[in-house]
Order: C-alpha cells, then sequence, then structure tokens
C-alpha cells in the first residue's frame, strides 16, 4: 500500500479546483505512488513546490487538462458495489499517475473508443438518489477537459441494470453510434447517434445477449441457444441471422469475453477454461477449435478461470491472458492469482504469471512493445501494473474507490 | 424502515382494496379477478388453463372467444408470471404476481384482439392471446 502523502500548496490548489468542478475531476497528475520508482509522484511534486517556493514563485492555482491518450492510457471503472453513484478512474499505466476522474450513476457502462477520442458511459441517475424518478442517459466527456461535451437522454429507462459486462454497451467501429442492451421488457438494443447527439431508436432483437460491432452497420450477439446472431441495422427493418449452434447447454460462457473489433474476433472462455475463438471476420459468426487452456490433469487439481474480467486479448501479438487459480466449481467470479498466457494460434502455452495478489480483472495495454499487463483487484481496491514480457510488478495505482471491477484499454495498434 | 416498508404495503393493500370494490382491476380490456396469486385449485374451473413449465408457457399462443378466463399456472419450482406490455391490456403495463409452483393468475379477456406477453424475469418465454 501506498504510504500517506503530504498534502502541499500545489495539491491543495489541485484539490481546490477539483472540489470547485466537482462532477470533473481533471488533476493533472496524481497521488498514486509506483512501488518500482526510486521518487514518487508525490515526493517529486514535492520537491518541485519546495523549489519553487525556494525561488518566491507565486502558486497559480489552475484547472488541469488531460494529456492526449496513448497505448497505456487505462480506465479502471468502479460499479461500487452496487451503490447508486460511482466513479471512473482515467490512469496513466506507464506512470501510474491517475490524470482524470469521471462521475457516473447507477452501474453505468463505460465506453470508450480504439483511438482514445471518445469517452462516454451509459448512466442511470434517480432524482432522490436511488429513489423517484429515473433518468437514464448517455454523457459523453471532452478528453481534453473531461467537462461533458453531450448529455443525450434515453426515453423510457430502458438500460439493463445489472454488474458491468463491457460489452453490454459499444462503439461502431467509426464511433458514430453508441450501442446499448435492454432486457426487460424484452431483449433490445438502443441506437445513439453520437454525431447528432440524439437517441436513434431501439431495436428488437432476439433472445441474445451482447453485442459485437464489426462494421457500421453490424454487430453481433450471442443467443440463448448457444448460437450468435448477426444485426444488420442499416435498413427500415433489422437483418437479424444466426450462426450454428457452437456450444452444449451445460459449457457456460462467462459474461466478459474478451473482443477485439480490429480484429473482429471474440475470446470466449467457459467456467472450465476453454476458450471459443469466434470469427466475425466474414458473412457470418465462425467458430474455430476450441483452445483447452489447461490440461487434464490442471483441471483434475481444480485449475479454472475465475474473476470478474478473466480473459485479455492482445491483437498484435495474438495472445489470449486468462486468469485463473485452483478452485472449487461455481466459485468463478472470486479472483485469481496467475495469468495464463496462451498463443492464439496455436492454442500452447507461452508462459504463467504469478500475480502476488488477488486479481479480478485483467486487460492488456495493445502496443507491440512495451506492452503492460493490467491487473484490478477489487478487494484491494488497487490497480496492479506488469511489465507483460518479464510478468514482473513494476507499479500500482492504489485507492480506486470502493469495489473497481472494470479494465478498459482503447487499441491504438495499427 | 421496517415499519415503513409495512406501511407502504398497508397503503398498496387498501388501495387494492378500493379498487376491487368498484369491482375492478378492470383495464380497458381485461378484468382481473385478483391481483394475488392463488392456489391452483382455486382457479376459475372454466378457463383456459396455460401450464408453465421448463421455462416455457405449454401452449405459447391459444385462440378464446370475448368474455372467456385465461389461467396460468406454474408447475415448477423456478417461478414465473405472465406481464403484458403498456398499451396491450390498456393504457399501463399489466405485471402479474410471481407464481410459485402450483399457484395460478387468471385474466379474463373483454374484447377481440391480441395480446403478447412475457414473464418479467425471464423475457425470453413468451405467449400470446388471441381473442376472436
Amino acid at each position: 500500500m501506498a504510504t500517506p502523502r503530504n498534502i502541499l500548496p500545489a495539491d491543495l490548489a489541485r484539490l481546490l479546483c477539483a472540489g470547485l468542478t466537482c462532477s470533473v475531476l481533471a488533476l493533472g497528475t496524481a497521488y498514486a505512488e509506483t512501488a518500482a520508482a526510486p521518487q514518487t509522484e508525490g515526493q517529486k511534486q514535492a520537491a518541485e513546490g519546495a523549489a519553487k517556493l525556494a525561488k518566491g514563485e507565486d502558486d497559480e492555482p489552475h484547472i488541469g487538462t488531460m494529456p492526449k491518450a496513448d497505448a497505456h492510457r487505462v480506465y479502471v471503472n468502479d460499479p461500487a458495489h452496487f451503490a447508486a453513484i460511482t466513479q471512473q478512474f482515467i490512469i496513466d499505466g506507464a506512470s501510474g499517475n491517475v490524470l482524470g476522474m469521471t462521475d457516473g450513476g447507477f452501474l453505468p457502462n463505460p465506453v470508450i473508443s480504439n483511438d482514445g477520442t471518445v469517452i462516454a458511459q451509459v448512466s442511470t441517475v434517480f432524482e432522490r438518489i436511488a429513489r423517484g424518478k429515473r433518468t437514464d442517459y448517455v454523457e459523453v466527456f471532452d478528453t481534453e477537459t473531461l467537462l461533458p461535451s453531450a448529455d443525450i437522454e434515453l426515453p423510457n429507462t430502458p438500460r439493463f441494470l445489472i454488474g458491468t459486462y463491457p460489452q453490454m454497451s459499444t462503439l461502431t467501429p467509426d464511433n458514430k453510434t453508441l450501442l446499448f442492451y435492454q432486457f426487460s421488457p424484452s431483449p433490445a438494443v438502443g441506437l445513439v447517434d453520437l454525431a447528432n447527439k440524439k437517441f436513434d431508436r431501439m431495436i428488437d432483437v432476439p433472445d441474445c445477449y451482447e453485442m459485437f460491432p464489426t462494421a457500421n452497420d453490424t454487430f453481433y450477439m450471442h443467443c440463448r441457444d448457444g448460437s450468435m446472431a448477426k444485426v444488420e441495422f442499416g435498413g427500415a427493418e433489422p437483418k437479424i441471422s444466426h450462426s450454428e449452434v457452437f456450444h452444449g447447454e451445460d459449457d457456460h460462457l462467462i459474461n466478459t469475453p474478451a473482443y477485439s473489433m480490429k480484429a473482429k474476433k471474440i475470446l470466449w472462455p467457459t467456467y472450465t477454461g476453454k476458450i471459443y475463438p469466434v470469427d466475425l471476420s466474414g458473412d457470418q459468426a465462425k467458430v474455430d477449435k476450441a483452445i483447452e487452456a489447461f490440461t487434464e490433469a490442471e483441471r483434475k487439481e481444480g485449475w479454472a478461470p475465475g474473476g470478474w474480467q478473466p480473459i485479455a486479448f492482445h491483437r498484435v501479438k495474438d495472445r489470449i491472458y486468462l486468469l485463473a487459480d485452483k478452485r472449487e466449481e461455481w466459485t468463478h467470479k472470486d479472483p485469481s492469482r496467475f495469468v495464463f498466457v496462451i498463443d492464439a494460434k496455436t492454442g500452447e502455452r507461452v508462459k504463467k504469471i504469478e500475480m502476488g495478489h488477488e486479481i479480478d480483472a485483467i486487460n492488456v495495454s495493445q502496443n507491440a512493445e512495451g506492452t503492460l499487463l493490467y491487473g484490478l483487484s477489487t478487494g484491494d481496491r488497487t490497480l496492479y501494473i506488469y511489465d507483460e514480457e518479464t510478468g514482473k510488478e513494476v507499479r500500482h495505482v492504489d485507492q480506486l474507490g470502493r469495489g473497481p471491477q472494470v479494465i478498459t484499454v482503447s487499441d491504438m495498434e495499427s | 424502515m421496517i415499519s415503513g416498508m409495512k406501511t407502504r404495503s398497508l397503503l398498496a393493500a387498501l388501495a387494492l382494496a378500493t379498487l376491487g370494490a368498484t369491482g375492478a382491476f378492470a383495464e380497458d380490456k381485461v378484468t382481473v379477478p385478483s391481483h394475488d396469486a392463488v392456489a391452483a385449485a382455486e382457479a376459475p374451473k372454466d378457463a383456459v388453463v396455460v401450464n408453465i413449465a421448463k421455462m416455457k408457457y405449454e401452449t405459447p399462443e391459444i385462440k378464446i372467444k370475448p368474455g372467456q378466463t385465461v389461467v396460468w399456472i406454474n408447475q415448477e419450482a423456478m417461478p414465473h408470471n405472465v406481464e403484458f406490455q403498456a398499451g396491450v391490456t390498456g393504457e399501463a403495463a399489466l405485471k402479474g404476481p410471481m407464481l410459485k409452483k402450483e399457484q395460478a393468475y387468471s385474466v379474463t379477456f373483454n374484447e377481440a384482439g391480441e395480446f403478447p406477453y412475457h414473464c418479467t424475469p425471464h423475457p425470453f418465454m413468451r405467449g400470446k392471446v388471441i381473442v376472436e
């Protein structure tokens, strides 16, 4: 854990700014301290502040802005164990600094574009904290100031209120349309026109869940019968078709698969560590041969995936990262202490990384060189950051809300 | 907190009783004899039965005449209900109570028309009453 920091005048000014802006925090630099760095960010700022004071420089309080996003930008969403209001932390994985924060309502779905130019969320608020009139809305944030650049109300409170599944809200490749899922009273997908800042329409869909966009007018879903549905919504009526059923009734696919929109590929693990590679690059979803993450002997020992977001995929390296541990059956939402790295092409295991902490969610930065592996501990409320190649923990960011669960990264690599 | 909940329940019960006294629960197009789940044995004897089992309405589409009553009877431990969306039976949605095993819920259909419905927690369970 980080040591308590001293609050210096410069820090105080930032906090004051933060307090004044209330809903938007653009702290500029941050509080998180790195484990490996010889000097923490706090110590660095203390030294800079002392030097300025010694030189007689006046303190100039200001509201900071966000630097341009890069491959190491990482977003940590805190659903806060179903609290009525929530937070998202925007972090520079390379330094371990918190760059800014955004506020959310009840179980918001964060949506981040692959190029880092759209930070949005689908959220829900009530007029009396957790009761009274409910409002569902989409909020888009300016990426430099984190001020809201759009606030789009969704009619008839259509959001699916559920523990945060990343693919329950998503963007089309051109970032112009945001999709969100409705569970009740019937399965549907809402379209929000971000370009014109307005709600577009709801599309009725079959009994299918989660959205995986492949084109600006096409997305796929996973259906109760074990098939994938393709939904083309460019015309007046959506065109819906189904793939073959690709898994059995007792083959339980987790709620939070990894999806690379650029690769048009889903990596979808089951409770036992079978991973279905779902190829969305053709006319219909095609499921390649399933990869077994564990040997038969390991399965007998109890090795199985577990956590909230237990799988990540590195598109350029074509590697799968599966968070796993030895566990009892039906403990698949408990944290794990290991990440199994698998070559997605061959299905062969590349290595096994011991995380050193109870990790609930993982993700990876998508840059080919200097890739970072992120491990988020909901219990520790800490993002642990690892060198993907060596598997060594290089820094961490703590105090990330009350129960952080979801890590989002952008895929900026060409 | 507990007393607050009790008060609300009481108010709700009073509101239902008042409605009941006016002879109703009458929506625009249907009449609901009881908003509560009743034992299957107490269901109207002349009603058309739709059994619920294995996460399905056994006869998802039924045809009846105006004035006839449909009774849904849950045959399994998994609770189910019937919900008609807003605008189907009246202006508001008609959300039936959750039925435990061997409990029933009835609706009398007064007018011709098509009345699609679903199970609230299982929206993939769908059915339709066609009144000819």
